[in-house]
């Protein structure tokens, strides 16, 4: 079944204070909508992707609060958790309804609230996305993707200058977003003084504490018309223990390998027929690893590509996070999933404005949950090709 | 959050069967910021360590000298408070690593 991706909106994403969930939730899909040339009644179904509402907001029946601000009286509607894959998720279950034949146009949004709460609150609340061996370790999330640069570092004799390059043109490329939450760009040197978080990752290697809500609308409706359609041509979701330290190999995420191979697969590309990705780089070394895990990269290779600019906007070959990705666009973590098949949908129409990746026709989303205990990946092509 | 104290009954096997077990760092890093009930001890490493029976296990580094932060370095299993409870709640004693 051929699913269009019609509508698509994001919030400005960052430190919304003034903006409350449902005010979010309510602008991007009202945008989305708006984008799509139609009215909430028309809408079949409603899927949210979130983490945190339970934990934070003390909101667990998010998934009918949502489908209130949309306005579709009745409308059937979802909550979809899998930590920071809550996005990409949403998005899986989303076109699956479609395939299966039930449901024919729908909405899918993702949305986080972070910034109400101490660091220490959302530290943990994160946290919750992990194993209890590595919780009770006193790990967290910067200090798991911590080991997982050192074991990268080790094996692959890279500096941290290297790793530094790719918050580096992650906030170049958010300088070109007025979307994202930091636009201005950094040096190699900005992100080695800045203070450390979990050696050897330091603040600027870590994607922010951020709220942010984005939308799409997707369908197999043939008698809704879209000017410049976007085509989903895989949707793959594989998961991983939830665990890093009981793995094989703690320089690859088997989740993002097997979900982009059977991706590829569903989709006849290879890795060399991307134009254009949104990775998920929670942190700058979840980057470097997630464009060798998508054969983007050879082993040991992913973060000197990066910082070589082979996948920089204007000059790469294959452009990696032109939104600025989680370092700089932000990471409302529900909303991420989301946010990248909004961004990639933008570039295969050739509306990206200023960031615009030219002549992109096949776009991937990468976006994991926990240390790669899920990972869900997207593929997306565009009319113009 | 409050640890139920029926869940650290249930752990103790694992706890037990694992105190005076050796094995060596495969990696390491200090956690500067940490969550909540850990804010007291930071900053402080956790290491992923191959113990010699080629399971993997993760824990807090504790009774360290920072010569003792490098890959190799041989650790022993050693029962410790994990962390700061509230009032309320039972003590929580838990794996952590020394250096031998």
């Amino acid at each position: 079944m051929k699913i269009n991706i019609l509508g698509t909106a994001t919030t400005k994403f960052g430190e919304l204070w003034d903006t409350s969930p449902r005010e979010m939730a309510k602008e991007a899909m009202s945008n989305a909508l708006k984008a799509s040339g139609l009215k909430p009644p028309q809408i079949d179904a409603l899927f949210v992707g979130n983490m945190l509402s339970g934990i934070l907001g003390n909101q667990t029946n998010l998934a009918s609060l949502v489908a209130e601000e949309l306005g579709a009286e009745g409308v059937p509607a979802f909550r979809i958790e899998g930590a920071c894959a809550s996005g990409g998720l949403a998005m899986h279950n989303a076109i699956n309804s479609i395939n299966s034949g039930k449901y024919k146009t729908v909405l899918v949004m993702g949305l986080e609230k972070m910034t109400d709460h101490s660091q220490d609150e959302i530290t943990s609340a994160l946290s919750a996305a992990g194993s209890d061996e590595e919780r009770m370790s006193g790990l967290t999330f910067p200090g798991i993707y911590a080991l997982m640069a050192k074991a990268y570092m080790q094996e692959y004799n890279v500096s941290e200058e290297t790793l530094a390059a790719v918050s580096v043109k992650n906030h170049y490329h958010g300088s070109f977003n007025p979307k994202a939450q930091f636009q201005s760009p950094i040096t190699i040197g900005d992100v080695m003084r800045s203070p450390k978080v979990a050696d050897p990752l330091k603040l600027l290697d870590c994607s922010p504490v951020s709220d942010g809500a984005s939308a799409v609308v997707i369908t197999s409706d043939t008698t809704i018309k879209s000017k410049n359609p976007v085509t989903i041509i895989a949707s793959e979701v594989v998961t991983d223990t939830l665990a890093l330290y009981n793995r094989k190999s703690f320089t690859s995420l088997l989740a993002v390998v097997k979900a982009s191979q059977k991706a590829y697969l569903d989709a006849g590309i290879k890795p060399t027929d991307v134009d254009v990705a949104e990775i998920h780089d929670c942190f700058s070394i979840s980057e470097a690893i997630a464009v060798e895990d998508l054969g983007f990269s050879k082993r040991g290779e992913g973060a000197k590509d990066i910082a070589d600019g082979k996948m920089t906007l204007f000059k790469g070959k294959i452009i990696t996070n032109p939104s600025g990705g989680l370092k700089a666009c932000g990471h409302p973590v529900g909303a991420t999933g989301i946010k990248q098949i909004v961004e990639i949908t933008e570039h295969l129409r050739g509306t990206a404005g200023k960031r615009q990746v030219k002549g992109a026709k096949i776009g991937l989303t990468h976006n994991v949950g926990g240390s790669g205990a899920v990972a869900a990946i997207h593929i997306l092509k565009g009319a113009l090709s | 959050m409050k640890t139920s104290p029926v869940k650290l009954w249930r752990r103790q096997d694992d706890t037990i069967v694992a105190i005076g077990k050796t094995g060596k760092i495969l990696l390491w890093t200090i956690i500067r910021v940490p969550a909540k009930s850990f804010t007291d001890q930071a900053p402080y490493p956790v290491v992923i360590v191959k113990m010699d029976n080629g399971k993997k296990m993760v824990g807090q580094l504790v009774d360290f000298e920072n010569e003792n932060l490098v890959a190799g370095q041989k650790v022993e299993a050693v029962l410790r408070r994990l962390k700061t409870e509230g009032k309320e709640d039972a003590i929580y004693y838990h794996i952590k690593f020394k250096p031998i």
